[in-house]
């Protein structure tokens, strides 16, 4: 009987979780202090570092349309972006130790930097002091990527063990035994 | 066998493919997958909010009889006031009535009160909006405006099932017509001051150059009218006001409510006689 691969939808799961979460957070730091978290580096290093390319993208691909749906850029805006960094991360992974978890950090942190620049540019331009926006912009960054090196390990091994949980090998797809 | 650098650069041929087939998707399915992924989280956010709401019952259910008999009291004040206050609009209104038949104008629009919830607030550099508690089920239409008891919230963006979403008075994506209390003359309002750690501010534009405002002597922005939102609802107050660089007119900030950050309900005016 064939078994069915669902790492797909175990790291799409997760990341949803995770979104869910900064979400919550997000609601929570707009009541009391002025900062907001993106995470969308996150999304991707799983996918990215440890999937084959088939479930990796799949995963990237249905998590960025999680994140289009809720917010108001142009539908595909999220796609687009996760997708780019997520191919560039599939181009040059094997060249680096990409089962440590400080890789995975270093990835996070680079690929969140790299969306919040682009979606900046796309949508800094609404605002009628824009000088003034990326000052905030900065600020959040900052927030986030301390965010990010602190929460990376502790997301990736959630992932690892829920691969674990399915008796799943990440990146074979294989069955491993517990 | 295919070359080397064209198996390592497959991914990227991958990402081409992808976006070549977005490109050429059909509108209508772009719309429908994200209806279906916005409310694939529906659940999830209006969930915490409903936990939230739990929270505070049995938070409440804590204080002793004692304590909330006085805060029913001290609440006492305020409501008859606020009866006060219906009877007379309901005879302001019936007074307004009267005069639009004899003068034969048209009547004011007049709007249908929807209090709903806030579910998330998602207040970043981007964008300033609230995701509330009602949506077409409550019979809430794109384009109604939002308001709380200190003004002006914002207004509504998108119409999902059993959610809304609100772009706020904050967002640098909503602009508004406006007037300085007591004055006719139509200004411009935009959002879009959200620095770290400082208050919500917004700015106005095409203020008259005889219009003074300073910290110290601020002016009421009130919304004109003109648009979506009735006329007289508070908006902010203007703490600055400079030339603009043409000289016509002046430029300046508006402080906005402090407590738009906290708002835990809201009221959706819907259009009884919506435009055709």
């Amino acid at each position: 009987m064939p078994r069915h691969d669902y790492r797909w939808l175990v790291v799409t799961l997760a990341n949803l979780v995770l979104w869910w979460l900064v979400g919550l957070t997000n609601h929570y730091l707009a009541g009391s202090v002025p900062v907001y978290l993106y995470l969308g580096g996150l999304f991707i290093a799983y996918g990215a570092l440890r999937l084959d390319p088939k479930h990796g993208l799949t995963a990237t691909l249905l998590t960025a349309l999680l994140m289009d749906a809720i917010e108001p850029v142009p539908f595909g805006t999220s796609l687009i972006l996760f997708t780019l960094v997520h191919v560039t991360v599939l181009y040059g992974r094997h060249r680096f130790p990409r089962e440590g978890a400080v890789f995975a950090v270093v990835v996070a942190l680079l690929a969140n930097l790299f969306l919040v620049i682009a979606l900046s540019f796309l949508l800094v331009g609404a605002n009628p002091r824009p000088g003034t926006a990326w000052l905030r912009i900065f600020m959040d960054l900052i927030c986030s990527q301390a965010v990010i090196a602190l929460i990376t390990p502790w997301f990736i091994a959630l992932q690892d063990q829920a691969m674990e949980f399915m008796e799943i090998h990440p990146e074979t797809g294989r069955q491993v035994h517990r | 066998m295919l070359p080397k650098r064209f198996d390592q650069a497959r991914p990227f041929v991958v990402l081409a493919v992808i976006l070549l087939a977005w490109i050429f998707l059909p509108l209508f399915a772009k719309v429908f997958t994200r209806a279906t992924f916005f409310e694939i989280q529906a659940p999830l956010i209006v969930s915490d909010s409903f936990v939230r709401d739990l929270q505070t019952f049995w938070s409440n259910k804590t204080h002793s009889k004692d304590e909330l008999l006085k805060a029913g009291q001290q609440v006492a004040g305020l409501i008859a006031e606020y009866e006060y206050s219906n009877q007379r609009n309901a005879y302001l209104e019936g007074e307004i009535l009267r005069l639009e038949n004899l003068l034969k104008i048209p009547s004011m629009p007049e709007y249908r009160f929807e209090a709903a919830r806030v579910a998330r607030r998602d207040f970043s550099a981007w964008w300033q909006r609230m995701i509330i508690r009602k949506g077409s089920n409550y019979g809430i239409t794109v384009g109604a405006p939002v308001v709380f008891a200190g003004g002006v919230v914002g207004r509504v963006t998108e119409v999902h099932k059993y959610t809304s979403v609100v772009d706020l008075v904050t967002s640098p994506t909503l602009r508004l017509a406006a007037t300085v209390a007591g004055d006719t003359r139509p200004v411009s309002y935009q959002g879009g001051l959200n620095n770290s750690f400082s208050s919500p501010r917004g700015t106005v534009d095409f203020v008259p150059l005889d219009v003074i405002a300073s910290p110290s002597a601020r002016k009421q922005l009130v919304t004109s009218g003109l648009g979506i939102f009735p006329p007289g609802l508070t908006i902010g107050e203007i703490t600055t006001l400079e030339p603009s660089a043409d000289g016509l007119f002046k430029n300046g900030e508006v402080l906005l409510d402090q407590r738009l950050g906290t708002l835990t309900e809201v009221t959706v005016l819907i259009p009884l006689n919506p435009e055709e």
